[in-house]
């Protein structure tokens, strides 16, 4: 699903984001990407979904060369994959309903398909309930499932998510990472980046480490699993 | 399509409304200076409506030399018929030329009492064919009649052709440099009221931007808001042309109304009002074009 060969990321101010990260992700898997502030793993996310460019090296998502010269289709590339933030990015003068139906809109749906997914979506992140309510209206932890809900509402084979739980307590937490496990079962590939070493812990998948910008380190789910 | 239509119209006018002050003033600065482009265009348009109305009426009259013989008189006639432009040619003897005097004088004819014709010098009025009745293809025509020796004079009323001419000349230059500075300007105004509206839907077209929305999506509602911008601009000016128009009748003092006789103050064509229209619209979408290339780089 993702191949990554020496990346590079170098900003104008010299700044090494990132330094020489080679990966593969396969279809259908989790990975963590875990890392404290300025490790890279924000940048790393950004180069996935098409906002920076690599400085060097090669990055392809599902297919699609996204650092090959002329690459501009970034638009169909973030159709193929749903992005989730901390900060959940919703419009907060909308409904619940409004929120999700606006990434079907601005990608050219109407009428009866944009009502009928937005129902699906809201019923896998279990806000079937709340479509009518402002956005202010939610807590945290339910805004980040309509962040989710949104994402996932061109079900797409990729989630990407940066920090999804940085803002979220322990049980809403909880809640959000049921979601995307169940994303997880269903086949999807999900990359998650995340600074909280108990998440990781609590959720035995692949982990790449990284810091400073370099990769440090690979664990496997199963050496996550056994504690090596 | 037609979702793409509806979307981009719904979200057009939800920009306008959203950020109405802006846009309303963006407005006003181009009904403006459209007003005042407009106002050029009339008057330039008049005074060349003019002018044609006067090269219709253009003739040439040569006076020919007193003592010529009625034979090479025949013979001229004919040689000046056969000039390239020339469309009639009518022989005045200076018996005709005395009784036209008599008819223009009316009640005052007895100033020519003790006159006789023969000190009026015979003359051909030569009417030109409609295409050299401007003062570069006269001139072509003056310049053979002059190598006939038996023409003493040529009156063509050569210099306010001229002078006319070169008056119009200097407002369609005007217009054009004044037009071309104030369209800098109204690109200016319009792209940044668009600024304006793209800043504060910010969070908006970041979602757009992550979600995947094309760039005709997100572009396409800018370029109408700043086409209806341009198209409610141009509007306003002709409607303001067309009540500075009607107020010039109105309040126009009878002295320049008597001074004006004879001379139509004509309201432009639907031609340059649609061009103007036309022109508008184009503006605000380049105005947009402009805020959207500054702002909205797809990869942030």
């Amino acid at each position: 699903m993702i191949h990554m060969s020496h990346v590079f990321k170098t900003y104008p101010s010299q700044i090494a984001a990132l330094t020489d990260i080679s990966l593969d992700i396969l279809p259908g898997e989790f990975t963590f990407i875990h890392g404290t502030s300025s490790s890279g793993r924000t940048t790393l996310l950004r180069i996935l979904f098409g906002a920076e460019k690599p400085t060097r090296g090669e990055v392809i998502v599902n297919g699609m060369n996204i650092t090959e010269k002329g690459f501009h289709k970034i638009y169909q590339l973030r159709r193929m994959m749903g992005i989730v933030f901390q900060d959940f990015k919703l419009l907060r003068d909308r409904t619940v309903k409004e929120n999700i139906a606006f990434a079907l809109e601005v990608t050219g749906h109407g009428g009866e398909e944009v009502k009928e997914r937005v129902s699906e979506v809201l019923g896998r992140v279990g806000l079937q309930e709340r479509e009518r309510d402002p956005i202010l209206a939610l807590s945290a932890g339910e805004q980040q499932r309509v962040a989710i809900a949104r994402a996932l509402i061109n079900d797409p084979p990729l989630l990407l998510a940066d920090e999804p739980t940085g803002n979220l307590d322990a049980q809403m937490t909880t809640d959000v990472m049921r979601i995307f496990t169940d994303l997880h079962h269903k086949g999807t590939t999900i990359v998650f980046a995340t600074h909280d070493t108990d998440l990781i812990k609590r959720y035995p998948y692949r982990v790449i480490y990284l810091s400073g910008g370099e990769k440090v380190d690979v664990k496997t789910d199963e050496e996550v699993r056994t504690g090596e | 399509m037609m979702f793409f239509l509806r979307y981009v119209m719904r979200q057009a006018s939800q920009n306008i409304r959203g950020n109405l002050f802006p846009n309303l003033t963006t407005i006003g600065i181009i009904a403006i200076s459209m007003l005042i482009f407009s106002t050029f265009t009339l008057i330039a348009f008049n005074l060349t409506s003019f002018l044609k109305i006067w090269e219709d009426k253009i003739e040439v009259m040569t006076y020919l030399k007193k003592e010529t013989p009625l034979k090479e008189v025949e013979s001229l006639l004919t040689r000046t018929r056969q000039l390239e432009g020339v469309e009639t040619v009518r022989y005045i003897s200076p018996s005709d030329a005395m009784t036209f005097m008599e008819v223009k004088l009316g009640s005052q004819r007895n100033l020519l009492e003790g006159i006789q014709p023969g000190v009026l010098p015979p003359s051909l009025e030569i009417q030109l064919k409609k295409e050299f009745r401007n003062s570069t293809k006269i001139k072509e025509v003056v310049s053979r009649l002059k190598q006939f020796p038996q023409i003493e004079e040529i009156q063509y009323g050569q210099e306010w052709v001229e002078t006319f001419s070169a008056l119009v000349h200097i407002l369609r230059l005007t217009q054009w440099i004044l037009g071309g500075l104030l369209l800098v300007a109204m690109i200016f105004i319009i792209s940044n009221t668009l600024q304006l509206t793209v800043s504060s839907r910010r969070e908006e077209i970041e979602i757009m931007h992550l979600v995947g929305a094309s760039p005709s999506f997100i572009q396409v509602p800018l370029y109408i808001e700043g086409l209806i911008q341009g198209l409610f601009g141009a509007g306003l000016a002709i409607f303001f042309l067309l009540l500075l128009h009607k107020g010039f009748f109105l309040y126009t003092p009878p002295s320049i109304k008597t001074w004006l006789a004879g001379i139509p103050i004509l309201f432009l064509p639907p031609e340059p009002i649609a061009r103007i229209l036309l022109g508008g619209m184009v503006l605000g979408i380049f105005g947009s074009f402009i805020a959207s290339m500054r702002f909205l780089r797809y990869s942030e």
